[in-house]
């Protein structure tokens, strides 16, 4: 059992060359850059990523993101040069490009997200301050978001800091003022309303006037080649009865008088009130003369 | 705590070095269970015997070092890659199937999901597990359009991970973890909010809410990708879909109202052509009978005339032969037809009485019936 003993040396030399190591090394990641303190003095800056040394105990490191990192603004109302009021909100993206000013500077991420917002901020203030509200939700926005980015890297350059981009998210109108839009809105979607249905009634009109007069037209022409044809009709009569009559105008009189009166007298609603001389009855009370002459013989 | 940040994200997918080396049926490397094969034969003919009573301790030793290498075996899913970090570098991407790292912690490896398409919401969320859940985030959807108007949007964005690498190495969303393996969810939403809010505010609402979807979208598609490029965010945007586009809900009655006047108007204009073809097919059909009309007229008017001046020509004809009978026995025949039907009163003159006028009441006789005349 005497090998032991020897074991257990063996197992603690090794566990302190391994503390050793532990506190020699370290680690930066693809992500991060790394700043090398002694005592809270900042030494040297490493940043390429892999297995890196450093003195054990005397030194220490601080890890800084090498990404670009998100830096959100709260939502904030702002006066346009127009006098109107504008609910905005903007996000940016930042690089930390020199980790020791940064660490010098800001010293950890919680106040350089602090300082880095309210700077944010007061430029989103001022530049969209001094633009007109219309130029700021369409035409100049981009230009807008530049320059406010340009403002805000010359002055984050003081803390290590790259802004990569400025974007303005929400640009929304404050409640009461966008209640008056919506009654604008409302006011011309009524015009519109009505607009059309007017639209409606003309078109219909016009289309039932047109149809009326075509309607009328048609029938006026109709009657038009009617009276025609009747015209051409009485003409052909008058012309055929003519021709018959003209052959013997007296017995034409005589024969249509007959037809006349048998039309004319056909009703119970006459009464004829009759002599008996008239021509009709003289044979009523004699005989043809003939008889007469020879009976008396 | 130099190791210390390697906690959290360090073994993405909380799929975990120890946790894929000890499945039991995962296939081992051969060339390590030889390895520690031989080493352990080596071990046995170098200290025979002597050293029996620490054996299983050397054993279990070398158990623990063969799970330990084992612990670099991983599986990369197909629609993921394998990002291998030695000592925090990226040394290499693998492709789906099985893979070899150098254990912890000396490599690591992140599989963030590439293929995988990923959807994001704005101005609605669809709550998956309730019936119907989609509700809408007012916040999100109302944005203001070029001309004062206010438009309600709700629209998806369909994103993938074009490179793992840009994506992890380049990029951080706010929050916990060291890596977003998951891809930057809050700067796609971002992103995707200031770029549709860009481009509605650059449209007329009219257009937007009429022919405008196809061209928003793929202005704010366009926009995006700019801009996640610009980050080099290693993200692409595959498709940006509006889901509703339509004016608040406090005006949207009138808008419909507009809507329902278009259909008035056209309801209009189709009753009106109702009419127009109930009236206009009817009267050329009149019109059509009136020219018959005449037409039947016309030749009703020469064919009885030709009929009668026929009959008067044969009647003539036969005239001529007698006349004196024949226009007496017309007469008589003629009376004889008028007198039949007629009411008739005779009046007898009587010789002398030729002074005075018979009294005849002729109301009264015509109110009698036909035939009883005196």
């Amino acid at each position: 059992m005497s090998r032991h003993p020897v074991l257990a040396v063996v197992l603690l030399v090794v566990a302190a060359i391994a503390f050793v190591a532990y506190h020699s090394t370290f680690v930066v990641l693809q992500s991060e850059q790394a700043l090398v303190l002694q005592f809270g003095d900042p030494k040297r800056v490493v940043n390429t990523p892999g297995l890196k040394f450093k003195r054990p105990f005397l030194e220490n490191v601080a890890f800084f993101d090498k990404r670009i990192l998100a830096l959100e603004s709260p939502s904030e109302e702002l006066i346009t040069s127009d006098q109107k009021r504008l609910l905005v909100d903007a996000f940016a993206r930042y690089r930390i490009t020199d980790p020791l000013l940064y660490y010098q500077t800001l010293s950890n991420d919680e106040i350089a997200r602090s300082r880095l917002g309210s700077l944010l901020n007061s430029n989103v203030r001022r530049v969209l301050g001094s633009q007109e509200m219309l130029s700021i939700v369409s035409g100049e926005r981009g230009r807008l978001m530049q320059q406010i980015r340009d403002i805000l890297n010359a002055e984050a350059g003081h803390f290590g800091v790259q802004i990569v981009d400025v974007r303005i998210k929400r640009t929304d109108l404050p409640e009461a003022n966008s209640l008056a839009i919506f009654r604008r809105m409302q006011a011309e979607r009524d015009r519109e309303a009505k607009e059309n249905r007017a639209q409606g009634d003309e078109i219909a009109t016009r289309i039932r006037a047109d149809a009326d007069r075509q309607r009328t037209v048609i029938l006026a022409e109709a009657q038009k080649t009617n009276e025609i044809l009747r015209g051409e009709g009485d003409a052909e009569r008058t012309r055929i009865f003519a021709e018959a009559t003209s052959q013997d105008p007296e017995f034409y009189a005589y024969y249509r008088s007959l037809l006349a009166y048998q039309n004319a007298f056909s009703g119970q609603d006459t009464t004829f009130v009759l002599s008996p001389k008239s021509d009709f009855f003289r044979y009523f009370n004699n005989l043809p003369e003939s008889v007469e002459r020879g009976r008396a013989k | 705590m130099p190791w210390g940040n390697q906690g959290g994200g360090w073994q993405g997918g909380g799929r975990g070095p120890w946790g894929q080396g000890s499945r039991p049926d995962g296939p081992q490397p051969p060339n390590l269970e030889d390895l520690i094969k031989r080493g352990r034969e080596r071990l046995r003919s170098v200290l025979p015997g002597g050293f029996g009573g620490s054996f299983g301790v050397t054993l279990a030793v070398l158990v623990v070092v063969a799970i330990w290498l084992a612990s670099g075996i991983y599986r990369v899913l197909p629609d993921e890659q394998g990002v291998v970090l030695r000592f925090g570098e990226w040394i290499k991407t693998t492709q789906p199937g099985l893979n070899y790292h150098l254990p912890y912690p000396i490599e690591t490896v992140l599989t963030p999901r590439v293929t995988r398409v990923n959807r994001m919401d704005i101005g609605f969320r669809s709550n998956v597990g309730e019936r119907g859940g989609i509700h809408d985030v007012p916040a999100e959807s109302l944005m203001l359009t070029g001309d004062e108007n206010i438009v309600d949007i709700d629209f998806s964005v369909f994103w993938v991970i074009s490179d793992a690498g840009q994506m992890l190495f380049n990029i951080k969303d706010p929050g916990p973890g060291q890596f977003d393996i998951d891809g930057p969810q809050a700067t796609v939403q971002a992103v995707a909010e200031s770029a549709m809010r860009e481009v509605i505010g650059r449209n007329l609402i009219q257009r937007i809410l009429t022919e405008g979807r196809q061209p928003v979208e793929a202005a704010t598609q366009k926009l995006m990708q700019e801009v996640l490029d610009s980050y080099k965010a290693g993200i692409q945007i595959t498709q940006v879909n509006l889901q509703k586009v339509d004016p608040p809900a406090q005006v949207i009655d009138a808008f419909r109202d507009v809507q329902a006047a278009k259909a008035d108007r056209d309801r209009s204009q189709n009753e009106a052509e109702a009419y127009r073809n109930g009236i206009v097919p009817r009267a050329r059909g009149d019109a059509e009978k009136a020219i018959q009309s005449g037409q039947a007229y016309k030749q009703q008017a020469i064919a009885e005339a030709q009929g009668e001046a026929a009959r008067f020509l044969s009647v003539l004809g036969a005239y001529r032969q007698s006349k004196d009978v024949t226009a007496r026995r017309m007469y008589i025949e003629t009376m004889e037809q008028v007198m039949r039907s007629v009411n008739k009163v005779v009046i007898d003159e009587a010789p002398g009485s030729g002074n005075v006028l018979p009294y005849l009441p002729l109301p009264e006789l015509r109110k009698k019936p036909a035939g009883s005349g005196q």
